[in-house]
């Protein structure tokens, strides 16, 4: 932020906080002055950064939002629209047929309130979870602390289908102490002579999340040990000395300091589990139609519904990706509504957090 | 325990010792899940690896020991695992830079006051809620919307991309710049849609980190005289240096744990089930290993504020 000032006038100019250019002696004209701003401050480049920047983000914004415009409108296309190359974004005979097929066949709304439950139960588990790990993690030195994060981070890497087929076993026969390959007989069965079968439930996702082990729950643990780290300890021994346990302490203290962060990560827990497919194949794998089928929102696209069949068909690949996409579309759109009223949260609750690495 | 209440009669554990107790009632949870549930889990994943299960009927299973056979078939065996392994270690290299570049900017763009600054921010962080999961496979399964859009490639690679590699290659022969730059920066361009989506969370984090470098710094700097780019430089890059490294890991792992990148799309397609647990051990060690390199190299420029 240079100051160039060469006028040989003895004129006083003074930037203040808001920018306003003082002229004391009032000698100046309000053309001059403008005038002179402009040229001794690089208010020119700075607009141009400024557009170009706002372009830019324009840009960015428009990649972000176009596939959803493109879907929504091929949403509302006839299959005839479909297959005419005329037809880009505008249908010629907007429709509803695609939703209502997927409302009726799909079983959409019975999908909609097991999601929206299952993300809620999960993603409340899931935050206390993690604050209770983190907290632990980052303001307790015992032994193995430093491991249990090296095994918080192990958690994370291991790749979740690389589990898949022990983890589908090990729910469908549920048992504790029991490693199949090596055959030896679990605690459920040495007591109640049998496993449980806990798949097409949801009790799995449960257990998952009490443990910290579900879907990214190391990277909630992380964020919220990072976010512990940057709390002072003084906080928390004045309370000890004040004789509040450490339990209390974190309940009455800790916890309410934390809310924003937490905010984040329910937020996160939430809309992770809601669009998650993987564990919906795992854990509730029960065939489309069956009786014991738990709907869930991978089921709305996967299927294609019985009454927009159009095989053998030209062009009915680039339908049935129309049907898809509707499907998509109304999965997530739930979703985003519910992220425009909390995306300010999401943004706060990591920017106040004082994250430092 | 008799013993040690002899030996310290009636006195209360200390302050230390009853907070080191705590500290394992709070990651209680964890250490239980992760001895009960997830090591059975991870034991038998990598037990499949050296057995393979045989039917003994009435829906029984023996598992026959087989050694390393599988994992020598997936090096000398298996028609193109290597080739796919290391196409899946060269996207990850390709990508992590990108996405650590582009989060960086965007975050320090947005942490800017512009116009309408709200609303960029926004829709910036749809990717986050959105790119994981089902919508990945939805975005990797989508003709549709890239034949209609005829412009932009959304993911699905069906259309040439924004710009095409041979008219920039054109432009750029006259200058000394290395054909290999040339071609990562235009695949970059043409996979923005990915990286986008691929980087919401990475924004986050640097946006955290960049609102907790305080006003002062920047104040300090701009009385002493120094540019934007200096500022940035000197100031930014250094105290944003270990969200760097985060994003970087969390980069490398999301990338690599997500089902439809090149090496676990291929793995998954593969029947048999030891084989597969088998690829899945060595793209995990692999990955671990790069991790382990990556973590090295950037610790020795990281700067931390305070050391505890």
């Amino acid at each position: 932020m240079e100051m160039t000032n060469n006028s040989s006038t003895p004129v006083i100019t003074k930037e203040t906080k808001n920018k306003l250019s003082v002229d004391y002696e009032g000698k100046l004209t309000v053309k001059e002055r403008l005038l002179r701003k402009l040229k001794e401050s690089n208010t020119w480049i700075k607009a141009g950064v400024n557009v170009l920047r706002f372009i830019l983000m324009l840009g960015i914004s428009f990649v972000i939002i176009y596939p959803f415009i493109a879907r929504i409108a091929g949403s509302f296309m006839t299959y005839e629209d479909v297959i005419d190359s005329t037809v880009a974004i505008i249908p010629k005979n907007p429709t509803i047929e695609i939703y209502k097929a997927i409302i009726a066949e799909n079983h959409y709304f019975e999908a909609l309130l097991n999601t929206v439950l299952l993300s809620l139960i999960v993603a409340i588990i899931q935050t206390i979870i993690s604050c209770c790990i983190g907290y632990g993690v980052a303001k307790f030195k015992f032994k193995g602390n430093k491991i249990v994060m090296a095994l918080v981070i192990f958690t994370m890497i291991v790749p979740h289908n690389a589990l898949s087929l022990s983890m589908k076993m090990h729910f469908a026969q549920f048992d504790i102490f029991n490693v199949i390959t090596w055959g030896n007989k679990g605690l459920f069965q040495l007591i109640l002579g049998h496993t449980l079968s806990l798949t097409n439930t949801f009790v799995p996702y449960i257990i998952m999340s009490i443990g910290g082990l579900a879907f990214k729950n190391g990277l909630y643990i992380y964020l919220m040990r990072q976010f512990f780290k940057g709390v002072p300890d003084e906080l928390e021994e004045s309370a000890y000395v004040d004789g509040s346990g450490v339990f209390r302490t974190f309940f009455q203290i800790i916890l309410p300091l934390s809310v924003p962060m937490m905010i984040t990560i329910f937020l996160f827990a939430f809309s992770w589990q809601w669009t998650d497919e993987f564990y919906a194949s795992v854990f509730l794998p029960a065939k489309f139609g069956s009786a014991n089928k738990v709907y869930m929102m991978p089921d709305v696209y996967q299927n294609i519904p019985n009454i927009l069949a159009k095989d053998n068909m030209a062009g009915s690949n680039i339908y049935y990706n129309v049907i898809q996409n509707t499907g998509g579309m109304m999965i997530i759109m739930p979703l985003i509504i519910l992220y425009l009223f909390c995306q300010k949260y999401l943004v706060q609750g990591i920017e106040r957090s004082g994250l430092v690495g | 325990m008799e013993k040690t209440l002899k030996i310290k009669p009636r006195r209360p554990a200390s302050l230390e010792k009853r907070k080191a107790r705590a500290g394992y009632v709070f990651v209680l949870p964890f250490l239980v899940g992760i001895v009960l549930i997830y090591l059975p889990i991870l034991i038998d994943s990598l037990w499949f690896s050296f057995f393979a299960s045989e039917s003994a009927g009435q829906g029984n299973y023996v598992y026959v020991f087989k050694g390393l056979e599988y994992y020598k078939f997936a090096f000398t065996g298996s028609p193109d695992f290597v080739g796919k392994l290391l196409s899946g270690l060269q996207q990850l290299i390709f990508e992590v830079p990108a996405v650590i570049i582009f989060s960086l900017f965007i975050a320090v763009v947005l942490n800017q006051k512009m116009l309408g600054r709200a609303a960029f921010r926004a829709i910036f962080f749809v990717p986050v809620i959105i790119s994981t999961g089902l919508m990945d496979s939805i975005n990797g399964s989508d003709i549709a919307s890239s034949q209609m859009s005829g412009g932009i490639d959304d993911g699905s690679g069906a259309n040439g991309g924004i710009i095409n590699i041979m008219q920039v290659e054109n432009l750029f022969r006259e200058m000394a710049i290395g054909g290999e730059l040339v071609t990562y920066v235009v695949n970059l361009v043409n996979d923005i849609y990915n990286i986008i989506n691929y980087s919401g969370v990475q924004m986050l984090i640097f946006l955290a980190g960049l609102q907790s470098i305080s006003d002062s710094i920047y104040e300090a700097c701009r009385i002493d005289g120094a540019t934007g780019w200096e500022t940035f430089w000197k100031i930014t890059f250094p105290m944003i240096s270990p969200m760097i490294l985060v994003n970087a890991v969390y980069t490398i792992i999301d990338s690599f744990t997500r089902s439809s990148n090149i090496t676990m799309s291929y793995i998954k397609n593969v029947s048999d089930y030891g084989q597969s647990s088998a690829m899945y051990w060595i793209y995990f060690i692999s990955v671990i290993l790069i991790i382990a390199v990556v973590a090295g190299v950037a610790s020795t420029f990281i700067f931390y504020q305070r050391r505890d």
